[in-house]
């Protein structure tokens, strides 16, 4: 799948898009603001996008969010404190928190992979919280 | 003597109400003495001349009704002598004016016998009088009705005082209205307490809405700082992690990935710590349970063996926010240990238990494997934390191997009051 990454830090968005990669899939763009993430999305439409919550323009993933929950393109956040999130997480699949692991970040990665592909017969990972289960106490899942 | 003539007064006093009574209607029968004194006076001097007859014709009621009292009466004399200042008006004179004032009433008030008989109580008020409260007065008095009001007067020097005023009619035989009697009470005292602890009560306030303010910038610069520091040790952890990465990445020389990969799990182990430290309500608690499950979970799903068995007993089991490093990195030692024997190359059965066992931390991995032979400095450095983390919380170590499997228990004491039950 075609993938955008809108990270405010350099170094993580390049690790993020090796491991995109490694996984066997596109990187198409990385946005470090919400203004050059919005003229990713109007050159090219990914099929996923990875976005962070704090951007170098500030808090402004959520609004990154909003048109990519509009035209249908599945999304998550990554971020340090999920519970910033609005509680419909506006429109994304769910959330990486931060600091990931690299387990975790594979583990979330094939399960969104195979959402996009339209294998609904996934089970999430532990690395991704799903909207609804904001609340990481909430967020358990039998083991 | 006294007597006849108190008869006679009291004949004049009603004849001198009822003309002025007619005088004010213009009715037909004007009063004689009036026409002789504004003959020949200009206007203004008429209007002076009619108010100054009023004054007098008040001034004559009152000294006719203390008159009608006998010098003896205890009634007179307790009405002149009383500490409570009080008066006497005549509503059946144009404007009802006062015609008769005990002294203690000209003292509180500061204007003479003289300036205060003739005149409407209305001369006490001022411009910040109360006007419901004058106009509860005016509608007493129209309707004939006792009356008890607290209404801020004005001295004659313009100074103020708080008066509880009380204002009731006096009828005769026939129950016509002849007198107002009003008694007055200066509470300004009181008033003044009022208004200081009224005062002393909204300063009080103050300094809470202040002082509550205060804390609450306090809690929030303490909370931005906290969320600040929480985010940077979580951004720096993810750096660190992915230098390591980077630096993998580069690198064609087996040993020297390995090497990167297994500083990699360690930090990695320590960011899920950092990550799940401020999940809890209490958040200087650490659940080693739900570390587990995640570091379990992760670990085995990313390996993607689907031979790999894996079950869990885990109770919650928190501990002091101290503790969570070196119990995080015990599991993480454990569970890779089992990975590194056999779980990752042959799959097998994984079975990992955290919780309390008569007064113990028990934290025990089970694994069934096709044994490989791991890599000595792997396993050296792999023991090594194992050991430093042990010994940190003083637990013991206990292996045990039964065929292929092998069991290891890590084993502490709980300290009951650092120990959260639930």
């Amino acid at each position: 799948m075609k993938v955008m990454i809108v990270e405010d830090e350099m170094l993580l968005a390049m690790e993020l898009e090796s491991e995109v990669e490694a996984a066997g899939h596109q990187v198409i763009g990385l946005a470090m603001s919400s203004e050059q993430a919005n003229d990713l999305l109007a050159g090219s439409a990914p099929d996923f996008a990875f976005v962070d919550i704090h951007l170098m323009d500030g808090p402004t993933g959520v609004e990154v969010g909003r048109p990519l929950a509009e035209e249908r393109i599945p999304f998550v956040f990554v971020s340090g404190n999920i519970k910033r999130l609005p509680e419909d997480f506006a429109g994304a699949l769910g959330a990486i928190e931060k600091p990931y692991t690299m387990n975790g970040m594979k583990n979330a990665l094939s399960y969104i992979s195979a959402i996009v592909a339209g294998n609904e017969d996934v089970v999430p990972p532990t690395s991704l919280v799903l909207a609804g289960d904001a609340h990481p106490q909430a967020a358990r899942r039998p083991a | 003597m006294q007597s006849g003539l108190l008869a006679t007064d009291r004949a004049g006093c009603g004849e001198c109400m009822r003309r002025s009574g007619e005088a004010r209607s213009g009715g037909p029968s004007e009063p004689t003495r009036k026409h002789r004194v504004v003959r020949g006076s200009t206007f203004g001097e008429m209007l002076m001349q009619e108010k100054d007859q009023y004054r007098t014709d008040a001034q004559n009621a009152g000294n006719r009704l203390v008159a009608s009292h006998v010098r003896e009466d205890p009634f007179a004399a307790a009405f002149k002598a009383t500490r409570m200042p009080m008066i006497v008006t005549d509503p059946n004179q144009p404007d009802n004016p006062i015609i008769f004032c005990n002294s203690a009433f000209a003292r509180l008030t500061g204007y003479s016998d003289e300036e205060l008989v003739g005149r409407n109580c209305r001369l006490l008020q001022g411009p910040k009088t109360d006007r419901d409260a004058v106009a509860r007065i005016r509608q007493a008095v129209a309707s004939g009705h006792d009356v008890s009001v607290d209404i801020l007067n004005y001295r004659k020097d313009g100074s103020t005082f708080w008066n509880a005023l009380f204002i009731s009619p006096v009828r005769d035989e026939e129950g016509r209205i002849v007198y107002f009697f009003a008694s007055q009470l200066d509470f300004t005292n009181v008033k003044s307490r009022e208004a200081e602890l009224a005062a002393a009560r909204h300063q009080a306030e103050q300094e809470v809405a202040q002082r509550t303010a205060d804390l609450h910038a306090a809690l929030a610069a303490k909370t931005l700082l906290v969320h600040e520091v929480d985010h940077r040790v979580k951004n720096n952890l993810l750096t660190i992690a992915s230098i390591v990465k980077l630096q993998s990445r580069l690198t064609h020389e087996e040993g020297r990935r390995r090497a990167l990969m297994a500083v990699l799990n360690r930090v990695e182990a320590l960011s899920t710590v950092q990550r799940k430290l401020f999940t809890l309500d209490d958040v200087s608690r650490f659940d080693v349970a739900d570390f587990t499950r995640e570091l379990v979970t992760d670990l085995i799903s990313a390996i993607g063996r689907d031979d790999i068995q894996v079950t869990l007993d885990l109770q919650a089991l928190h501990v002091p926010a101290a503790k969570a490093t070196p119990l995080s990195l015990i599991v993480n030692e454990l569970v890779g240990d089992a990975v590194r024997r056999g779980l990752s190359d042959g799959g097998g059965e994984i079975h990992v238990v955290v919780k309390r066992l008569n007064g113990h931390f028990l934290i025990r991995v089970e694994d069934t494997v096709e044994p490989t032979e791991p890599d000595a400095e792997t396993a050296q450095f792999s023991g090594l934390l194992l050991e430093a983390s042990a010994q940190q919380l003083g637990a013991k170590i206990k292996r045990s191997k039964h065929g292929r499997k092998t069991t290891v228990d890590v084993t502490l004491l709980v300290d009951q009051h650092q120990e959260n039950e639930h």
